[in-house]
Order: C-alpha cells, then sequence, then structure tokens
C-alpha cells in the first residue's frame, strides 16, 4: 500500500507544479480560461466527493455553485461603477432602477420589496463568506432532514434535482431582486488589501489555482481520515455501518455540507474570473454535466474528477472551436460520454489506477479499496 | 371551477403520457432512460415527416411512431443499455450523451447539412404539424366548452394508459417483466430470458413515448429541444407514484396535474410549477418509497 | 439561422470588392444559447484572435453577460435583435428596434383604429417583455384605456391552458403579447383551442414573426397583428431581391426572412461604411465613423444615431393572413428616432443617453 499512496501523492504534487507553473508558458486570455475550468474542477471534486465516496449523487450540485455565485455578485455588483454612480449615497444595482415601481425611493434598503437583503453585501467579505457559508449550512439541513429519514439512491438525487429547478424559478421570477434571467452582471473587481483581482492578470489565475489544489488536498486528507473510512464503510452498506454503531446520518450530511462549501467556493471564484452570475448555473444541464465530468475523471477519486472536469472542458473548447466542427462539436461530446460511460467505468483516473497496477504486475490482484462500487 | 380541473386533468394526462414509458421502463428494468424525452422528440418529428412526405395525419402517424422510435429504442438498448444493466447512475449518463447525440443529429439533419443537403421536416428551426379540423376550437359538453384537442389527449392517455396496463398484467410478456421486477435472478433461473424481455420492454416504452411525441406535435413546439424539460417531469411522477407501480405513476400525474392547475390558477404559472417541485420533494420526505409500492424486493 | 444574415452580407461585400479593397474574414463561434458559452466565445473572439468587430448575441441575457468584455476591452458589438432598451454602451451597436420604435406607434392605433380599451398584457419572465410591459401601461393609460392583467410565464414554457382561461375570464378586448421564442406557438394554438378569436380579443404581438407563423400554422394567427419594422411580405424591390438572394444563399427555397434576420444583414454594411469613412478598423474609428450612417436596408432607409448609436427604424404594423405573411396596416412615412430610455421619460429634445454617455440623473 505503501508504494501506492506514494505515487498517488506524486499525482497531487504534479497537479499542484503544473497549475503553478502554467503562467509561465500561456496568455492572459488563455489563463482566464484555464481559471474557469479549475472552478469546474473543484465542482467536479465536490461531486466526487458525495458520489465517490458517501455514494450520493446530488443532482443539484448546481444550487450551491448558484449560491456561491450569486454571493460573490452581489457583493461585486455593488462595487461596479454604475452601481455607485446612480445618484444616492448607497450604490444601487442599474437593474433595480428599472424594476423599482415609480416613484420609489432609490435607495438600496427600500428601492424594490426585499432589496434591504442586498445591505450587508456592500461590504465585500459578505459575499466572500456567504457563498461558502451558506451552501454548507443549507446543506446541513437538507442533509439532516434526507439523510435521517434514510432516505438514499435516486430519491436523494431526484429531491436535489426538484430543489435546483424549485429555486431556478424563484430566482427567475423575483427579478426586482435578482435581476431574473439575466442575471448579475457589469460586476466591480475583487479587492483585497488595495489589490484588484483582474480578472485578466495572473494574480486572479493564481488566487483560483491555489484555492484548487488546497481544497484536492483538504478533501484527500479529509477522506483519509477515520470519518472518510466510516463514510465509505457506509457507501459500501449503510445497514452494516449502522450495525456497527455509527451514527451513518451524521456523517453522510458532514460530507455533504463540505462538498457544497466547495460549490459554493467554486461558484464564488467563477464569479470573480467570468464577471457574471446567471441563472442558467441552477439548469438541470449543468448540474447533470457537471456529474459528467466527474464520471469521466472518476467518480472515485477526487483528483480525478476534478482534472476530469478540467479535461473536457479544454477539449471543449478546443473541438468548439475547430472550424470543421463548429456545427458537430456536440455531437462529439455525448458520443464521448456514451463510450466513457460503457468502456471506462472508472474513468480516466481509474485507467491510470489500473496503468500503475500493470506495472506492478508481480502484484497483479491489487484492488483499489476506493473503486469498489458506485 | 370545472374549466380549471378539466385544465388540471389535461395536464396530468400530458405528464402521464410521457411517464407511462419511464413507468415501463425506469420502474421494470431500472433504467434511468435520459434520452426520453428524446423519444418524445423523435416521436414529434415522425409526425412531422409523415406530413411532409407521404401526406399522412396526425393521427395515421401515431402507429408510424410508435414503430419508428420503438425500433430506436430497441437500437440503444442493444448498442448501449443492454451493457450497463444494474448500473443506475451509470445508465442515467450514458443516456444523458445519447441525448446530446440525437438532439444534435436532428439539427444537424443526420450530418447531411455538411454536405448542403437540406431535409425538410428537420434542422435546427421549429417544424409545424398541421392538426385535423375536428380537433380545433371547442366541444360543448353539458354547457361547458372544452378544449377538443385536450379532450383528444385526455381520451388517447387513457387508452395507452389501459393498453399498458394489458400489456403488463394480461400477456405473457407482462408476466416476465413483473417477474424481473420482483427477482430478475431467479426469473432468469425459472428460464426467463431476460435479456430479450428487456430489449422488449425498452422498446415498448420508447414506442410509448413516441406516440406522446406526436401527441404533443399538436399543440406544443416541435423542436430539438423539446424533450429535455419533459423527462424531467416525467421522472418526478414515476418517482412520487413509487418505483414499479402503474397505479402510482397515474395516481401521482393526476395529483401533480391538478395541483398544477389550482396553484398557477390562484397565483401565477411560474409558483404553480414550483409548487410541483415542492409536492415532489414533500411526497419523498414523507413517503420516500413514493405514494404505492409494493411489498417485498 | 442569423448567422446566415452577416455571412451573406460579408460575402456579397467581398464579391463587390471588400471593405476598402481587403475581403472580410468571418469567424463564427457558437454560443450555445448558454450565457457561459457566450461569455467564452466572446473571450476568445476579442481577446485571443483580437477581432475587433463581433455580430451578434440572440437575447438579452447573453448580451448582458458579454458586454463587460467589450467595454474592458475595447471592441465592437453589433447586436441585431429588438430590445427593452435602458442601455447606453459605447461599445455597442444596436440595429434592432427599441420599444419607443415598436410600441410608440402601436399602442395608439390599438385604442384609436381598433378601438380596444381593456388591455390583457401578457409575456414572457424577463427584462424586455417586462419593460414592453412597463412602456404599454403609460401608452395605454394615456390613451385613456385600461389594463387589466400584467402575466408572465416561464421562458420557453409551452403549457399555456391556464393563462389563456385567465385571459377569457379577464374581460379583456385585446391582448398584448410580449412573449418570446417557443413559447409562442403553444400560446396561439391554446388561444384559438380555447374558443377565442382573433376577430373579437386580438393578439397584438411584439415579438411573434414570420418563423414562428410558419411553425405554429398560419391558420392559428390569421388576423392577429405584430409590430415591426421589418416583415417578409414589404412590397419593394429591395425586399424581393433580398429574399431572392437569401433563399439561393441558404439554398432552401422556402426559407423565411424575419425582422432580427434583416437587421443582422444590414448592420453588416453599415460597418462596412463606418471602416471606410473613418478609414481604419480601430474600435474609436468605428464608433465614431458609424455616427450618423445611412443604408438602403431591404425594409427601406435605415440610420445609425449619432447620439446613442442605435438604429433610426420605420415602425410598421402588419396583420397576419391565412398564407403566413403579413398585411402592412399602419406604416410610418419615413424612419424614427430611437429613444433607449423611453420609459423613463426619454424624448427627441430630451437625450439621456448621448455621446458623452448616460445621464444618470435624468433617470
Amino acid at each position: 500500500m505503501a508504494g501506492l499512496s506514494n505515487y498517488r501523492f506524486w499525482a497531487y504534487a504534479g497537479l499542484a507544479v503544473l497549475l503553478l507553473a502554467l503562467p509561465l508558458v500561456g496568455d492572459e486570455f488563455w489563463l482566464n480560461r484555464v481559471a474557469k475550468y479549475l472552478c469546474y474542477g473543484m465542482l467536479g471534486a465536490a461531486v466526487a466527493l458525495t458520489w465517490g465516496y458517501a455514494g450520493v449523487l446530488n443532482l443539484g450540485q448546481g444550487l450551491f455553485f448558484g449560491i456561491g455565485a450569486y454571493a460573490m455578485a452581489m457583493s461585486l455588483k455593488l462595487q461596479s461603477y454604475t452601481s455607485l454612480q446612480q445618484g444616492s449615497d448607497t450604490p444601487v444595482p442599474d437593474f433595480m432602477l428599472w424594476n423599482a415601481q415609480p416613484g420609489a425611493p432609490t435607495d438600496l434598503c427600500c428601492i424594490t420589496p426585499g432589496s434591504w437583503i442586498w445591505l450587508p453585501f456592500q461590504w465585500q467579505w459578505t459575499g466572500v463568506i456567504v457563498a461558502v457559508i451558506l451552501p454548507a449550512v443549507l446543506a446541513g439541513i437538507m442533509g439532516r432532514i434526507i439523510f435521517g429519514q434514510r432516505i438514499s439512491g435516486v430519491f436523494v438525487s431526484i429531491i436535489t434535482l426538484a430543489l435546483v429547478l424549485l429555486v431556478r424559478l424563484v430566482v427567475t421570477d423575483a427579478q426586482p431582486l435578482t435581476n431574473g434571467f439575466n442575471g448579475l452582471t457589469d460586476l466591480g473587481w475583487l479587492t483585497v488589501f488595495s489589490h484588484e483581482f483582474d480578472p485578466y492578470a495572473k494574480g486572479t489565475y493564481y488566487l483560483v489555482a491555489v484555492a484548487l489544489i488546497a481544497v484536492l488536498a483538504a478533501a484527500r486528507i479529509l477522506v483519509a481520515t477515520r470519518a472518510g473510512t466510516i463514510l465509505q464503510a457506509t457507501r459500501d452498506s449503510d445497514t452494516r455501518a449502522l450495525y456497527l454503531g455509527y451514527d451513518v446520518p451524521a456523517y453522510q450530511t458532514f460530507f455533504f455540507a463540505v462538498s457544497a462549501a466547495i460549490a459554493g467556493l467554486a461558484g464564488m471564484l467563477y464569479v470573480i474570473v467570468s464577471e457574471f452570475a446567471s441563472p442558467s448555473f441552477l439548469e438541470l444541464s449543468f448540474s447533470i454535466t457537471m456529474v459528467v465530468w466527474a464520471a469521466v475523471g472518476g467518480r472515485g477519486s477526487i483528483l480525478g474528477a476534478a482534472v476530469g472536469a478540467i479535461l473536457i472542458n479544454m477539449i471543449e473548447a478546443r473541438v468548439s472551436e475547430t472550424e470543421a466542427l463548429v456545427e458537430a462539436w456536440k455531437a462529439i461530446i455525448g458520443i464521448l460520454f456514451v463510450v466513457t460511460v460503457i468502456y471506462l467505468p472508472k474513468g480516466l483516473s481509474g485507467l491510470a489506477h489500473d496503468g500503475m497496477a500493470r506495472l506492478r504486475a508481480r502484484r497483479p490482484s491489487f484492488q483499489l479499496k476506493e473503486e469498489a462500487g458506485q | 371551477m370545472v374549466d380549471i380541473l378539466f385544465i388540471g386533468l389535461s395536464l396530468s394526462s400530458i405528464l402521464l403520457l410521457v411517464a407511462l414509458g419511464l413507468a415501463v421502463t425506469y420502474g421494470a428494468m431500472g433504467i434511468i432512460n435520459m434520452a426520453h424525452g428524446e423519444m418524445v422528440m423523435i416521436g414529434a418529428y415522425t409526425a412531422v415527416m409523415a406530413n411532409i412526405w407521404l401526406g399522412l395525419g396526425l393521427i395515421a402517424a401515431i402507429p408510424l411512431a410508435f414503430a419508428v422510435t420503438a425500433l430506436a429504442g430497441l437500437a440503444i438498448e442493444r448498442l448501449v443499455v443492454r451493457r450497463l444493466y444494474g448500473r443506475l447512475l451509470d445508465t442515467l449518463l450514458a443516456t444523458w450523451g445519447i441525448a446530446i447525440l440525437l438532439q444534435q443529429a436532428i439539427r444537424l439533419e443526420f450530418g447531411l447539412s455538411f454536405f448542403g443537403i437540406h431535409i425538410a421536416g428537420l434542422g435546427s428551426g421549429l417544424q409545424n404539424v398541421p392538426v385535423p379540423g375536428a380537433l380545433q376550437g371547442t366541444v360543448q359538453i353539458l354547457g361547458h366548452d372544452f378544449n377538443a384537442y385536450r379532450i383528444f389527449i385526455v381520451a388517447m392517455t387513457l387508452i395507452l394508459a389501459a393498453a399498458t396496463w394489458a400489456v403488463m398484467y394480461r400477456t405473457a410478456l407482462g408476466m416476465k417483466v413483473r417477474a424481473i421486477i420482483r427477482n430478475p435472478q431467479m426469473a432468469a433461473a425459472c428460464g426467463i430470458d431476460v435479456q430479450r424481455t428487456n430489449a422488449l420492454t425498452f422498446a415498448l416504452g420508447s414506442g410509448l413515448a413516441g406516440v406522446a411525441g406526436v401527441l404533443m406535435a399538436g399543440f406544443k413546439t416541435v423542436a430539438p429541444d423539446m424533450g429535455a424539460t419533459l423527462v424531467v417531469d416525467g421522472f418526478m411522477v414515476v418517482v412520487t407514484g413509487g418505483v414499479g407501480s402503474l397505479l402510482g405513476t397515474v395516481a401521482a400525474s393526476g395529483l401533480l396535474g391538478e395541483f398544477n392547475a389550482l396553484v398557477a390558477m390562484a397565483t401565477n404559472d411560474i409558483l404553480g410549477r414550483a409548487a410541483v417541485f415542492a409536492v415532489v420533494i414533500g411526497v419523498i420526505l414523507l413517503k420516500p418509497a413514493g405514494l404505492f409500492t409494493f411489498k417485498g424486493r | 439561422m442569423l448567422a446566415a444574415g452577416v455571412r451573406m452580407a460579408a460575402e456579397e461585400i467581398n464579391a463587390a470588392g471588400g471593405v476598402a479593397g481587403r475581403p472580410i474574414e468571418v469567424i463564427v463561434e457558437d454560443g450555445a444559447s448558454d450565457p457561459k458559452t457566450y461569455a467564452e466565445k466572446a473571450q476568445k473572439l476579442v481577446i485571443r484572435d483580437r477581432v475587433s468587430t463581433v455580430f451578434g448575441c440572440h437575447t438579452s441575457a447573453s448580451r448582458k453577460a458579454v458586454l463587460p468584455i467589450f467595454e474592458r476591452r475595447g471592441a465592437m458589438l453589433f447586436y441585431q435583435t429588438h430590445y427593452e432598451g435602458f442601455e447606453c454602451s459605447p461599445n455597442v451597436v444596436y440595429s434592432g428596434a427599441v420599444p419607443n420604435q415598436q410600441l410608440g406607434n402601436y399602442i395608439p392605433w390599438i385604442l384609436e383604429t381598433l378601438g380596444k380599451k381593456k388591455v390583457f398584457i401578457v409575456g414572457s419572465n424577463y427584462v424586455y417583455p417586462r419593460e414592453m410591459a412597463k412602456v404599454s401601461k403609460g401608452l395605454i393609460e394615456a390613451g385613456g384605456a385600461e389594463w387589466v392583467a400584467d402575466e408572465y410565464l416561464e421562458l420557453g414554457h409551452s403549457e399555456w391552458a391556464v393563462m389563456v382561461n385567465k385571459i377569457k375570464d379577464s374581460g379583456a378586448d385585446v391582448v398584448l403579447s410580449n412573449v418570446v421564442g417557443d413559447s409562442i406557438i403553444s400560446f396561439y394554438r391554446e388561444f384559438i383551442n380555447q374558443g377565442l378569436s382573433h376577430e373579437e380579443i386580438p393578439i397584438c404581438a411584439t415579438v411573434t414573426s414570420e418563423i414562428e407563423i410558419a411553425a405554429m400554422g398560419p391558420e392559428y394567427a390569421a388576423g392577429s397583428y405584430t409590430s415591426f419594422p421589418y416583415f417578409q411580405s414589404l412590397d419593394t424591390p429591395a425586399n424581393k431581391s433580398f429574399i431572392e438572394r437569401y433563399r439561393a444563399f441558404v439554398g432552401d427555397p422556402a426559407a423565411t426572412t424575419y425582422h432580427s434576420l434583416e437587421a443582422a444583414y444590414f448592420q453588416v454594411f453599415l460597418w462596412k461604411q463606418a471602416i471606410e469613412k473613418a478609414g481604419d478598423t480601430s474600435v474609436e474609428a468605428i464608433r465614431e465613423g458609424i455616427r450618423g450612417q445611412e443604408y438602403a436596408a431591404p425594409g427601406g432607409t435605415v440610420k445609425i444615431d449619432g447620439d446613442n448609436l442605435h438604429c433610426w427604424l420605420t415602425p410598421r404594423i402588419g396583420q397576419w393572413q391565412a398564407d403566413g405573411q403579413t398585411k402592412i396596416v399602419d406604416e410610418y412615412d419615413a424612419p424614427i428616432k430611437p429613444l433607449p430610455y423611453a420609459a423613463y421619460g426619454e424624448t427627441a429634445e430630451n437625450l439621456f443617453c448621448t455621446r458623452e454617455g448616460l445621464d444618470s440623473s435624468k433617470l
């Protein structure tokens, strides 16, 4: 086992070095794009954490990503030039002006019904904190109810799916508060100690890259702890874990919340990099897409899922920009998914593990515990 | 009030139309077929093409669409789904890929558009299916005006639901399917050809989706992405009703459809839809196995 | 489909010698109707490919998502879809209609010529229909009529039973529809199927175009109205030739032309004229060069406004016929000035959006 965990360490270290070295070779545009994909990589890791390790497929991961994105975007929106020049002491988002009832005061507290909820977001750290904490708290509550009821499998997927679609409807409908379908655009930049995070500057890339490395390392350490082991025991047989005296719902809820916090962080960083938040983050297709990334990368491996997400998006960008394939790239991506699911059920990381195992052919029957089951 | 209850009934029957096929494939085979919505879409396009190329009307297109989508379903089962039995969530992912592929196939006219060949009835645009005059406008029953096309849909849904019930409970195939639902290993041990039965079941479920597609074509938009939202609604109905229970699916679609109509009428359509999602969440939390379940397994 | 309009224009310009002697090279990207993808593609075009002009974006949501890229990175966007106004970007040329060009003529005409008194306003749930409703309400009240409802449906929603039932019960004598996209088809079909008729309660739409009429079946729309600056049925030699060339270009003898397509097409010529006037392709040159440019478009003369970079267009009202085409029942003699802030009291004498940008103290 020692040799094996060794190469896993090197895989993580290799990715970290690669990510930190990228700015040496890429231009600002390319780095900005990669930074987005790194956010997606975080999402892949978040999916793997609940799906691969807890056996819970969350089809509503977009909800947590969306909360993180919106929380950050609300703070950045209030810092944007257009919000600050709306002729009042407090900043007011431009869209609230055209959603206000005629004669309403042009003040953030009461310009549209409920607009006071934006007040704390004038302090940019509110956005940062809410983006991570709110998903975790919400997931904690959801987990407590869902797992407390011993609901599992596809039923969890349907509940999370219904919830994200419900929230999408509400967000789109609450146009005076959220700018509805158009989402929050025209945002300011995150400012830390008077350093502005220009989305196209290397500093912003490093912010995302370091965050991803930290998330991956933390998640990896977390699953190697006792709690992580118990969780995997739960995934393989929850009754057995229950009979062994473990509070199974508590472990599941904990990991569900951690995964939500990671997704929230990903959403937050995505907004810093891409300068907008949109209800399309809450669409079904986005939530399924991130599950597909994790599946292709390898659901049983946090690193694999993250790398899968990053790679798929790079391939997708590449293919969709090839002149001859502009029309066909979606079909190609569709075929890719089908083929991967059929022939590579453990994803790319499974392939890598198998390759490593073959290299150590003297121990051919070696089986990775993490890879068993789904 | 009669109006709104009737609207609720018609919403229910549309939900049921989509959910019937899913109830068969998911309930009986444990396949989450995300391409089910695309089967509906192919059914609708069959109606469009049958009209343009064969001059067939909407009703004549129904058996044709059943045949086309059943064959498409059979092909999907043979090529992909067969390799994934027992891997529930993998079926979801693989069929999601198939769904994307099918949508693009229609958009790109099976790739012919690359060669500058255009087939009337395909492509990325919206398509039109003419509706027979008798099904347009309203019908008066007991002093109330009812939308003729919706009455037609309700009637067709009842017929299809009855036919599905008959297949499942009155034929040899249905008996085998039910045996497989209860215990696939035991069924196989008893000499049931599980592979063949599964393939036929998948074809049946897909065929039902195709018929739903023709009926949808008469009053909704026919476009490559028309199926994407339907499949979600269908799943919620099946899961809410209780996996493997045809009666549960019927009851759940009735509940969700009427609830949707009543809330939409009292407030607005957006909240009406949100309420449906809330009911689904509530039902699963209270009765995790759905409204109707059978013991055993 | 809109890309075809731009491509065709580029091909015609190249065949006639290009822009200032140089041929146009067209790069096409697919935004996949998703703001995430749009933003990414816009970044690629503007930052990596360093194009100075992008033609496109189909919806307000995608335009809003890409706008910061254009403004901060210095590139021009030519946006061809009619939209809700309330925008004054120096980096966008808006060649589609704004509310005052679709509603300023329409509402008074509905109230006076059709003699309607109670308006039911319905739209898809996002900013464009809501802004259109706001402008309409002002005009309806000014005309001494009343609006009885202002309802919204989720974008892309296709279940109209409840809404049409509400229209039936509301006592309205006209429906103002700001419904967009695929939803239009199921709306008109449900409207007729619940026994309503365009003779008694006509649907007066601001978005329904030839495309949707063909898809729903013209019999469901016959007798209803739409207000647009361009219709396929315009009986001018320029339009006839445009339709013919477009059909040949896409290789479909029955292809339809419509407002956004026409705008997508003619904006390329305006861009060419701007470059030829300014002498280079920088953003500043295009911005200054395009001010006041006129072009004889298929739908008549169009002109880019010197102040707000929106387009002077001719308001027209068409009544849909059984053949899926319109009969023009009302039209202005000449194009009128675009006023993107009309809903907030902007008039030709008191402009909010000028060369210097938006004067937000007037809002």
